[in-house]
């Protein structure tokens, strides 16, 4: 099992040829990458099978800049940004055996660590990571067991869209259960940011007992939810929304005019015409980020030396002025600027300086952090049960 | 076969609701589709109708360079025709067994229907442990063997509909003059059910097409189609995939229009030659 | 006439092996894990037997989850199967070949584009600035959007009926070839009027065609998820959804219980309308 080559021999060969370069290049090698980038005739076609969240997708000609400055081909494959059916193809099913780095939202890599489903990061092979923004690298989940299995691609703090014409000055979660705006309201129909929000809001605003929005106790979840579950009742949420284009149509159509949601629909939503702002809640953000993994299948296939360079090359600016330009959301680092600079026909250095300063404010005021398995995780889920049924 | 012309008097008030309700079947199936090839043709962002006036083919020009969606339709059609080209075959000889057997007929017909009560993420989750377990490397051919064991029961209740239409008499007579089983099989029985067969082709290959849940955990690096618009949706969606449906709905139409007018000719020309000849 | 039994053998060994050989192991391995524990170390399984999972079934509303999901399926099934008949009579007795065949086909392309994009294309329609609205507001009818129109379980089911009639319409239609021109044609000369051939004749005879509909359109609403994530209210749910909430919290031994809750009551639901409506005679050729 172990000398079958699982995709093709071509791809075989050449990861046998990385090996091996690695082997003998070793520290030389490791030097030129932090340099940036080795002569173009050392470089092998790596190849690396990138399984992440949608949005964090700049399209193939993206792609294949990327490949050009890194030497690594990144094939990009949509895994649904759910971390349940996520999780479970790669706890149950086969996901190992197709995809070398994953990208999803924090919370869920102590469970694939324990599982032996992810490796952890050899940080001297990422030497960009030194650049990431301070409290990024801190993220608690990131860490488990004294390594690193999590590095932050993109982060990002959300609150409330809002429709300028019906909605003009929220500041605050209070308006999405404001009976004024009855059945004009919506939430993600995710618990994993929905109660966070009505936890931060309530113990903000409505002073309840709640020590960290983000991780709430058994009690503290009933109070959050019976808050929710009443208001559901009431006929407060026109609908709950799923998925990027679900939000943007619900905002577009102004089939509602305020809810959770997250920040690229605004930039999307302008552009399409809609006039609709990003509320800066007095009761804080909810903060998030997408993070991205290194899968045991890739050490197998001897690609871990690929993807430790597709990280690095996340970080090195190109990708993160990119994304920002494309949907508005940051690579934690200052390389991005640095790129921008550089390179100010591809990528506009105001622009993406802005972009940056703007996350970099949200995160000096309260922010909340998102976490997929909070400690009473199983519970949430009971509960959102319970809400779907009210 | 259609009711004789001559009496149709006595049937007009049920041929007028009838076919008031067929048309309604028609309108609601064909209310969204005919909204997506509208709105496709508006060049702005956001789905929504337009003034005819601005109207453009932007989206569909657009999808003519759109390589991913082009690959995950052939990943889509690939895996359709093979679990159709399986199902069909295999469906039907269930149904002959169903109709051989007396007293393990309703065990037998619900390990058949088995595979269709099962909820699609746990089907797709459950075969890719087992055939990770043998070795398989996921592919369409993963998704094939999830689509096929979906796709089964219905191809093997289209087969006993289409086997309840043979009458017992046609094979008793063909019987009596000496063919065996196999050769009234070949000769009687297929032929009289072969558009029964197309259709069951036909509809293992439609429901494989739109199938996503078992998909999702049997797929390799390449999504199928629904795989890419479920992607798509929760990602930001060009409004090619708008476009698609749209190119698709069109392509149909064309297609049957022509085959129509082809059919359409020949039966006329065949009318002349038999009114001379008569 | 039946066949020897080495012969009904063969003919069964094709489906046998890819239903029972492919598809009973991943359900055994389903239903065994269904009766093990949750294990909060590993966030996987462990082989500690148990009733918990089943238990949960009756907790928390997951049953009104399972009785609401059958309850929108059956609705959308039994409105799917009122307009198939009159529809595919239309197809298979009230049309010449050529105009079944073109009807036929309408009824199928819809069903080659996306289901998601047509589920998501009803939002449009239905909407608060959608067509159906703006037609009712210019024409006067009333005076505001209707707001019933979307994410109700309205929408749900007219976007299920839309997206499922197919399902209900083919296998009637494929059910017509069982009656002769001839048959019609003599209760025609006898001078029976339409509805009396049609309630006499054509019904039972294309009964299997309309208990298969029933079938397929059940199955598939039941399992569906799209429609009722898309065009229902706030957090609106059905078991497919349930289940992906649950594997969201990797709680495996509870989404394999909901699975085998299905699949179970599934089965003693058509074995009690097999045995109540004597299904295995409904495919039998008819004639002599």
């Amino acid at each position: 099992m172990a000398r079958r080559r699982r995709n093709g021999a071509a791809l075989g060969a050449c990861s046998q040829l990385t090996r091996r370069r690695f082997v003998r290049n070793g520290v030389l090698g490791a030097a030129a990458l932090a340099v940036g980038g080795m002569p173009r005739a050392a470089r092998a076609a790596d190849e690396v099978n990138f399984w992440a969240t949608g949005t964090l997708d700049i399209g193939d000609d993206g792609w294949k800049t990327v490949a050009d400055e890194s030497g690594v081909k990144v094939n990009f494959t949509d895994n649904g940004n759910d971390p349940g059916p996520v999780v479970a193809k790669l706890v149950v099913g086969n996901a190992n055996d197709i995809y070398d780095t994953g990208g999803l939202q924090g919370g869920s890599e102590k469970e694939l660590a324990r599982r032996g489903l992810i490796v952890p990061w050899d940080l001297s092979q990422i030497p960009n990571y030194a650049t990431l923004w301070p409290w990024a690298k801190d993220i608690p989940y990131l860490t488990y067991d004294g390594k690193i299995y999590g590095i932050p691609t993109v982060i990002n703090a959300d609150s409330i869209i809002a429709l300028r014409d019906k909605a003009p000055s929220v500041d605050s979660y209070g308006v999405i259960f404001d009976p004024k705006l009855k059945g004009k309201t919506a939430m993600e129909d995710a618990w994993i940011n929905s109660v966070i929000f009505a936890a931060i809001y309530l113990k903000n605003s409505e002073n309840a007992k709640i020590a960290e929005p983000g991780n709430l106790t058994a009690d503290e979840l009933g109070l959050v939810m019976e808050f929710l579950i009443r208001h559901k009742r009431n006929g407060q949420f026109r609908t709950f929304w799923n998925g990027w284009e679900q939000g943007l149509q619900l905002v577009a159509n102004q089939e509602v005019w305020v809810m959770t949601g997250w920040e690229p629909i605004v930039y999307a939503a302008r552009k399409r015409g809609v006039d609709c702002y990003y509320a800066v809640p007095k009761e804080g953000y909810e903060a998030w980020g997408n993070n991205t993994v290194l899968l045991k299948g890739a050490v197998n296939r001897g690609r871990a030396q690929a993807a430790h360079r597709l990280v690095n090359a996340l970080l090195s600016g190109f990708y993160g002025c990119k994304l920002g330009m494309m949907r508005g959301y940051v690579v934690p680092t200052d390389n991005n600027m640095a790129y921008a600079a550089a390179h100010a026909n591809a990528c506009d250095p105001t622009q993406v300086r802005e972009l940056a300063e703007h996350v970099k404010k949200k995160f000096t005021g309260k922010v909340y952090w998102q976490n997929t398995r909070p400690d009473n995780f199983q519970l949430y889920e009971t509960w959102w049960q319970r809400l779907r049924n009210a | 076969m259609s009711v004789d012309p001559t009496v149709t008097r006595h049937t007009s008030g049920g041929r007028l609701l009838f076919g008031t309700i067929a048309a309604l079947c028609l309108a609601i199936m064909y209310a969204p589709v005919l909204y997506l090839l509208l709105a496709s043709l508006n060049p702005d962002a956001q789905l929504g109708l337009a003034p005819p006036s601005r109207y453009s083919l932007k989206w569909y020009l657009a999808l003519l360079t759109d390589r991913r969606l082009a690959d995950a339709l052939a990943e889509s059609t690939l895996v359709g025709l093979a679990t159709a080209a399986v199902a069909t075959p295999i469906g039907l000889s269930a149904a002959l067994a169903y109709r051989a057997m007396t007293r393990l007929r309703g065990l037998f017909l619900l390990v058949v229907l088995s595979a269709m009560l099962v909820p699609g993420a746990i089907a797709g989750l459950g075969l890719s442990a087992v055939l990770r377990v043998l070795g398989l490397t996921p592919s369409w051919f993963t998704v094939t063997i999830g689509h096929l064991l979906w796709t089964l029961p219905f191809a093997a209740i289209v087969s006993l509909i289409g086997l309840s239409a043979v009458k017992p008499s046609t094979i008793a007579a063909a019987r009596d003059l000496g063919a065996g089983p196999v050769r009234a099989f070949l000769d009687i029985t297929l032929p009289l059910i072969g558009a029964n067969l197309v259709s069951s082709f036909i509809f293992a290959f439609l429901l494989s097409l739109s199938e996503h849940a078992r998909a999702y955990y049997l797929v390799g690096r390449q999504n199928t189609l629904p795989l890419y618009m479920f992607g798509a949706m929760n990602s930001g969606a060009s409004p090619t995939i708008y476009a698609f449906s749209g190119a698709v709905i069109v392509v149909s139409v064309v297609v049957v229009a022509v085959l129509f007018a082809g059919l359409a000719r020949q039966r006329s020309e065949g009318r002349g030659v038999s009114s001379k000849a008569g | 006439m039946h066949a020897r039994w080495p012969t009904t053998f063969l003919l069964a060994v094709p489906s046998l092996a890819v239903l029972v050989g492919l598809g009973f192991v991943p359900l055994a391995l389903m239903a065994t894990w269904s009766f093990w524990s949750f294990d909060p170390d590993t966030y996987w399984i462990k082989p500690v037997w148990s009733l918990a999972s089943y238990a949960a079934l009756l907790e928390d509303g997951r049953a009104t989850v399972f009785l609401r999901t059958a309850g929108l399926a059956a609705l959308t099934t039994a409105v799917s199967t009122l307009l198939a008949v009159p529809a595919a009579t239309v197809v298979g007795l009230l049309s010449g070949p050529r105009r079944a065949a073109l009807l036929l086909a309408l009824f199928t392309i819809p069903f080659f584009t996306s289901g998601l994009v047509r589920a998501f294309a009803w939002r449009l329609v239905l909407g608060r600035q959608g067509v159906v609205n703006d037609a009712l507001i210019s024409l006067g009818i009333v005076q505001a959007p209707v707001e019933w129109l979307l994410f109700s379980d309205f929408a749900v089911v007219l976007g299920m009926v839309a997206a499922y009639l197919p399902f209900a319409i083919i296998p009637i239609v494929l059910a017509f070839a069982r009656i002769e021109q001839s048959v019609i044609r003599a209760s025609q000369d006898l001078g029976a009027g339409f509805w009396t051939m049609f309630s006499t004749i054509v019904l039972p005879l294309v009964m299997p065609g309309i208990v298969a509909g029933f079938l397929f359109v059940f199955v598939v609403a039941l399992g569906t998820s799209m429609e009722t994530q898309l065009l229902g209210g706030a957090g609106a749910s059905s078991i497919s959804i349930m289940i992906n909430d649950v594997l969201r919290v990797v709680n495996f031994p509870l989404a394999f219980a909901i699975a085998t809750a299905v699949v179970a009551l599934l089965i003693v639901l058509i074995t009690i309308a097999n045995r109540a409506f004597r299904l295995s005679r409904l495919f039998e050729s008819i004639g002599i």
